[in-house]
Order: C-alpha cells, then structure tokens, then sequence
C-alpha cells in the first residue's frame, strides 16, 4: 500500500521504493530501530562525469554553495543551513563524487522535518549568489591544495587522467586548479538549472521513523517542486579499448615513493563486478591477502591498497602501494606484476575465496550497525547501478567461485588495458632532520 | 515537530541495562544487549601507555600495544590472522601520544563469532609472544611510515608546537622524525617484554561489549579467561606538571607543498574528569568545533575564504593537553589568517559568548549524544569513555542534563581562565618563500 501521492515501485529486503507522483522523485525507506535515531539523504545524479573542460570541479563548487543559502536558511538571517543542522545534534554533510552528489544528515529521529526542510528548499531554491561564491572559491582551492600535498591523491588523480582520456573521469571530482579559479557563478548556476530536480535525485531514509507519517512529510514539502522542464542530459562519451600500457612519473620533493598500477575494467552493473570484488579481497583485504604477504610482509611496502572500483560507466582495478624507502619502485611494481601472474595462471583455493565472500557479506551486515553507514552505501549504489543493486549484492558475491576470481584476471588484468603510475621522491633530502628553519623570538600575538 | 517519527523504542537507563562484573584481579567487565542486528562491538582499555614508558623511550609503550596482535603463545601472527580474518572479526590494540595514559582495546565480530572474539582477546592479552622477527619487520615499516609522516604539513606543525611547548621529559613532547627513527631502530623485544610484564594486567583492565549477545555468556566467558590472569600494577597515573606557556614563533620549511598548516597551541591545564571540562567544551565548540559554523569557521572560512578548514580543541584526557587551534591556509594567506583567526579568539575570550550560541551548543551536544548512541560501536566507546574517566554508568544517562545545566556565566568563566592569547606557540609548516 501506498499513500495517494506515492507509487510503490518495488521492495526488497526490508527496502521499499516510492515515486512521488507529482514530480517523480524517488523515495526509498528503511526502517532500522537500532536507535531513537534516522539519516535522510539525497542524491543527486550528478557528478563530475557531467562536467567539462572549462567548468571540471562545478559539481563540487556548487554543492560547497548548496550551503550558502536558500530564501529559507541564510545566513544573513540567522538560519544557515549549517547552523540549524549543528543546532539540533546532527551529523551532516555533503560530497561529491564521480556519478553523484549526495547531502546528508543523521539526526534525532524526532527532528526530521528540519531536514526535510532543508534538503527540499535548497533543491530549487539555493540562491548561489557571486558574493558568495568569490571567498568559497578560494575555500575550494584549499581543498584542492590539501590534496595536492597528498602524494596518494596525486597518484590517484593523474592515474584516472590518464586511464581515461576521452570519457569525463579523466578530471578530478575537485576539478583542475584554473576550472576551480576561473569558472563564474553563472556557469554554476546554469548547472544546477540543469541537473537539481526531483525527477534527477533518490530521497532516502533509514532508522527509525513510521512510514505512512515520513511519506506524508516527504511529500508536503517536495510534492510542490516541479520536474525539470527539459530532460536531464546524458552522458554519451565513452571511452574506446585501452591499446597498450601507459606509464607516467611524478617527481616532487618529498620521502617516500609510491606505486600504482591500474587496469582497465567495467562498470558497476556488469556481470564481473562481484568476482572483481572478490579478487579486491584476496589481493587487498587484510594481513592474510596476497599482496600484504608479498609487499608488507617482504618489507618492499609500507602498506597496500587495492580498490576495484565500482562506477557508473567502465571504471579501474587499482593497487596503490607506499614503497619501504630503500626500495625500488620498480620492484614493488615487479612483485605486484607477479601476484597477478600467479592468479592467472593457478586459481584461488576455496578457501581462499570464502574468506573473502565472507568478508565482503559481513560488511553489508556491519553496514546495518548504523544508519549513516546504511545510507552512505547504498547512496554510492544508487549512483552507479540503484538499490536493489546493493540489496542483491551479498547473494552476487556468495555465487563467485575460484574459477570467476581467474576468469577475471585474465579477461582485464593484462598489460594492455594497464596503467602504471609512480610517483617519485625529486632529491632524498635530509628533511626528518630538524625544523628546517627556526624563528625563535618572533611575537606569535603580533 | 513528530510527524515523521514514531515514539522511540523505550530504553532502559543504561545504569540498569549494563551487565556488569569486577573480577577478583580488579578486571572491570561489562556487557549490553542490543538485539537488532547481529554483531557485537568490543571497546576497552587499560593503563599501559607512554606516560608509564622511560623517558627517554616513551615510544615502546605504542610498540608493545602495537605487537600484541604479532603472534601468541598459541598463534603465529599469520594464524591468527586467518583465524580472525576467515570470520570477518577484528582485533587492535593502540597506544598514540593522543592519550599518554591508555591502551585503546577495539573489536568487531558477527555475533555467531562471539567466542573466536573474546577468546582471541584473551590468549593475546595474557601470552602475546613479541616475535623477533615480527619485530623487526615492524621497526623498518615504522622508520618507512614515520618518514611518510613526516612528508605532511599538519603533522610537522603540530609536533613542533608541541615540541616547544613541553619539555623532553613530558608525555606529550614530540621528538623529531630523525630522533624517532632512533629509537624505533634501537628498540628490541627485550625492551618490549619487560614493559609488558610490567605495566600489564587485570587491574586496571576494563572492557565493554554490546551487542546481539548474551550478557551472562559473555561475562561469564571473559571472567573464565581473564579470572586467573595476574592483577599486575594497581590503577594510578602520576600527573606530571603542566609547563608553563612559551609564546613565540616557529616555522617548519618544505618544499613543494601546495597547502600550509598553521598550528597556534599552548598547554591548557584542562583534564576531562575537570569540573570545567564541561563549560569549557560547551565554549570551545561555539568558538572553534566546527568550520561551518563555529566564529572562526564564519570567519576565516566561509565570510574571508581564508582556509579549508579550522578547528579549535582542547586535548583533555586523564592528563591535560593542548588547547589547540589548526588551519590549513594557501601559503599566501597565512598571515591574513593567523590574523583573523587570533583576532576572533581575543573577542571571544574577552567577551565571552552569546545565550544563543550557548542554547545551540547544548542542543547540539544533547542530540549529537543521541546519535552517537546510535551503533553498536558508538554505545561501546561511549561506555567505554564514562569508565575509563570514571564517571560511572549512570553518566550516560545523566549526560544530557549535565549540559543543561551548564551557565552562560560557567561557560565563560571557565574558557577565559584556560585560554590566553597571548600564550600561544605559533608554528607554520609548508613552502614559505
């Protein structure tokens, strides 16, 4: 049963999805009484896989200035978004991502209508006025120089930049550094015009609230939004077959090396997502992986990481690995050439592949632990596939078996769809020694 | 408002609702049942960390919490690993300068796994075999990470503040990189040992799990493995002095660095078991908690676009830390942002703060309690933090009227007492021309 201004489209897994009839946004609910306690998000399908050269990093700029202000929270009067949210307890923020926006809170479940409040005002009505944006550009810019001091988030960049050369996920969700300085307000704006609607964004709910109740409020205050007028533009530019292996270094001053190697893959709703998923486990996933045997324990690398990242279009199998000063990168690159050999030449043991199902299914279940943590999942799985999707997702990875883990070495992890990236240390410098430079006296108070 | 929310699951005051049991050795056990998904959450600690360790080898106290998880009298390191990793369960042990006075105990299982968990817990607590060779891998990983940390602004500027604000033989000065990578490589398992045979045992051992359990199994089990194990060291913490302030400037060079951290420290004589804690929290969130909406987020980030991200906090354990206010700035803009942001803290150590922000700091605190609550893993560490302080079960469900009841007149009182702005250390750490 649905209420009048609600279709029930599907439910699953204790999951029930609604289109609001007036505007056709969607609404997914789920109940989780674990507390007095309830996380409202919505995502925006909209990310930096929508920008282009010119305007790289507005998807972000814009949910910076999705806070600024609506003819309901401003700041010049008092009622900041920020400020009404922190005022009643929550947990909030927003991000972007390649395929999504996504602004959320997790607050008292008695204290919802103040999020509804907010997320349905500043989905048509943020004001994102010049004067706002001029210092938050300038906020932007610092995040973007954080990263920049990161020589993970570097590798990651310019890995991306250069896997993908035509489709979008070439840029940075936080955009190029002239993008960022240059791109005006009204540019911004043409975007929001374009992408925030109802008929382009999920609502969802999870925790404790009475349904028949939160679909009553959730469609009191966005039941009155319009759709968009035109509709929302698609994402045609793929990316062709990668035709060789690509490999660039980045020199700057700093300690310690690092490696990365990056192989073309496929998009979340393929059928191999789960054995990749898999295969992210046993080469990644604790002490006991693979590639923590081989690098860590071999004292070639600091650490390693393996992402296979799930996207919305074709995406990439990832190691990223801190090279042991004194080591070569390139023999940790070796090492990590080798595990994937192995795999391709000799399946996985059972064993092997049931230690890491049970890993990955006990993370859906560690999810339900809290709501926050349920509500940032499925936000990424509405963005690159939808929910049922993640609902399904335990039951996809208990059916992947050794031979699916090989199978998907050898039909992605081979050379030519690989990207190998290294970011080196310019000089050694003696920088754990001492300060580098000392003012003693100077006044802090001047 | 209510039109959204049914009544909440009633709950039972967790005075009533935790199971709890002290064992003969001094062992402080408690356990809650929370039903509604199964796993369990495991938070705990004791009193083994660097204010225990030398002085001149503080280090060995994170070393040893570090290497517990390195192989037992029973287990390698490998096999307990896959004994733990094969359940998706999870086990650690951590020490960091952060808090001088503890060994941080967490863990996380499926709730089927109950038993793997807390029998892990209890054979690497009591026989942890500190391997040679395990060690040895861990002191090149150290030198390779503490190099790797030493690569980042915000860690430069923060240990160099607090390298000039507390004296060598303090818990919390921090020693440079290169003297750490001496003493990580100068360390051994000798040096280990003797620490944990003598700073480890039941007495000053507490542990909290909630959970889809059973409260009596799980005390029941846990006093079965740790009844016997020895009291070891009773409960103390020798409080050094707080040192006085020492004003002035520092600046850490490096190279290539696209963002600066600017760091403005001075010791702060506040502790969190301090009436003032309270007050001065309530305080320093309206000041400095967060960048969005504290007066130095408004401020120097959202009305001047100086800075990412501000924060302002005091570091209050069973020890008093810094009070403490970091920024990240372009390096161009740190001189306009160290500006502003001292000028903000004048004001509001001279004129204190206003009812408002005072009434939409405890409606914030009060409801960030709630959903802290709101895991398994929150309601352990929650628990977890009211016996560590010894405040006591009740604590927690007294907390949210212990806000209350916090004055405008308190508030204020306590903050400008504890904070003085002209004893700031200042450092900045980046690429400054």
């Amino acid at each position: 049963m649905a209420p009048a201004g609600f279709e029930l489209l599907r439910e699953k897994s204790g999951f029930r999805e609604f289109r609001l009839k007036a505007n056709g946004l969607r609404v997914l609910l789920l109940q989780n009484r674990v507390a007095p306690v309830a996380t409202f998000a919505v995502v925006y399908h909209v990310g930096s896989r929508n920008e282009a050269v010119g305007y790289t990093g507005s998807t972000h700029l814009l949910e910076h200035l999705m806070f600024k202000g609506t003819p309901e929270f401003d700041r010049a009067k008092g009622t900041a978004v920020a400020a009404v949210l922190e005022a009643i307890g929550a947990r909030f923020n927003a991000t972007t991502w390649f395929d999504r926006t996504n602004y959320y809170e997790t607050i008292p479940s008695d204290a919802l209508e103040t999020a509804l409040a907010i997320e349905s005002s500043r989905m048509r009505r943020a004001l994102l006025r010049d004067a706002d944006r001029v210092p938050e550009m300038t906020v932007v810019r610092n995040e973007f120089e954080r990263g920049e001091n990161s020589p993970f988030q570097v590798l990651y960049k310019q890995t991306f930049a250069t896997a993908f050369r035509e489709h979008p996920y070439h840029h940075p969700t936080i955009g190029w550094r002239s993008d960022i300085e240059g791109v005006a307000t009204e540019r911004l704006r043409e975007f929001y015009d374009t992408f925030y609607y109802p008929n382009n964004a999920t609502a969802m709910l999870i925790g404790d609230f009475e349904e028949e109740a939160a679909l009553a409020a959730i469609e009191r205050h966005f039941g009155a939004i319009p759709a968009s007028p035109r509709p929302i533009p698609e994402v045609y530019t793929a990316e062709p077959p990668q035709e060789g292996e690509r490999r660039f270094v980045v020199r700057r001053a700093g300690e310690v090396a690092w490696c990365g190697l990056s192989w073309r893959t496929v998009e979340a709703r393929h059928a191999d997502t789960p054995a990749l998923a898999v295969l992210g486990n046993i080469l990644g996933g604790g002490i006991t992986s693979r590639l923590h045997q081989a690098l860590v324990e071999k004292s070639l690398a600091l650490s390693v990481t393996v992402v296979p990242w799930q996207l919305r279009d074709p995406a990439l199998f990832s190691v990223f690995a801190p090279v042991r000063p004194g080591v070569e990168a390139s023999e940790v690159e070796a090492v990590i050439r080798q595990e994937i050999a192995r795999l391709a030449a000799e399946s996985v043991t059972e064993a092997e592949c049931e230690k890491a199902r049970t890993q990955i299914e006990a993370e859906v279940i560690f999810d339900r632990d809290s709501t926050d943590q349920i509500a940032a999942s499925l936000s990424e799985a509405i963005a690159v596939a939808d929910w049922e999707w993640y609902a399904d997702y335990p039951e996809a990875i208990r059916r992947v078996a050794p031979a699916d883990v090989q199978r998907v070495v050898l039909a992605y992890l081979h050379d030519d769809a690989l990207t190998v990236g290294t970011y080196l240390p310019r000089s050694a410098p003696a920088a754990t020694e001492g300060e580098g430079e000392l003012q003693d006296g100077e006044e802090a108070a001047s | 408002m209510t039109t959204g929310a049914a009544a909440p699951p009633k709950r039972l005051p967790f005075a009533e609702a935790v199971r709890q049991r002290t064992l003969a050795n001094g062992a402080r056990l408690f356990v809650l049942e929370n039903r509604f998904n199964p796993t369990l959450a495991l938070s705990g600690s004791l009193q083994a960390g660097r204010l225990y360790a030398p002085a001149d080898r503080r280090l060995v106290a994170s070393l040893a919490a570090g290497e517990l998880m390195k192989g037992t009298a029973r287990r390698t390191k490998l096999q307990l690993a896959e004994d733990l990793e094969r359940r998706a369960a999870s086990l650690a042990f951590s020490s960091d300068a952060s808090d001088p006075v503890g060994v941080d105990v967490s863990g996380a299982a499926l709730s089927r796994d109950t038993d793997l968990l807390l029998d892990a817990l209890v054979e690497v607590l009591r026989s942890p075999a500190f391997p040679a060779d395990e060690l040895d891998k861990e002191k090149k990983r150290l030198v390779g990470s503490i190099r790797q940390q030493q690569e980042q602004t915000s860690i430069r500027a923060f240990e160099a503040a607090m390298r000039r604000i507390y004296p060598r033989a303090h818990p919390l000065h921090r020693l440079t990189g290169a003297e750490r990578i001496e003493r990580v490589e100068a360390m051994d398992r000798a040096a280990l040992e003797a620490f944990y045979t003598q700073r480890y045992g039941a007495a000053s051992l507490s542990l909290v799990v909630v959970g889809d359990v059973d409260a009596e199994r799980v005390l029941d089990r846990l006093e079965a493995g740790f009844g016997s194990w020895k009291a070891g060291p009773a409960p103390a913490i020798p409080v050094p002095g707080v040192p006085a302030a020492s004003p002035g400037a520092d600046l850490v060079r490096m190279p290539e660095k696209a963002n600066a951290d600017v760091v403005l420290a001075m010791p702060s004589t506040l502790t969190r078991t301090d009436p003032d804690f309270l007050p001065c929290s309530l305080a320093n969130s309206a000041l400095g908690q967060s960048s969005l909406t504290s007066r130095l987020g408004v401020r120097v980030r959202d009305t001047e676009g100086l800075t990412y991200g501000i924060h302002s906090s005091f570091s209050a354990t069973h020890l008093a830390g810094p009070f403490a206010v970091t920024l990240t700035v372009k390096p161009e803009m740190a001189d306009a942002a160290q500006a502003s942001t001292l000028d903000e803290i004048r004001k509001y150590v001279s004129g204190g703060m206003t009812a408002k922000e005072l009434a939409e700091e405890k409606s914030s605190r009060i409801g960030r309690f709630k959903v802290d609550l709101g895991s398994n893993a929150g309601i352990a560490q929650a628990l977890d933090a009211a016996i560590y302080y010894g405040f006591g079960l009740s604590y927690l469900d007294e907390f949210p009227g212990k806000v209350a009841a916090v004055t405008k007149e308190q508030a204020d009182a306590a903050f400008s007492s504890r904070v003085r702005p002209d004893a700031f250390t200042v450092v900045r750490a980046g690429t400054f021309s």
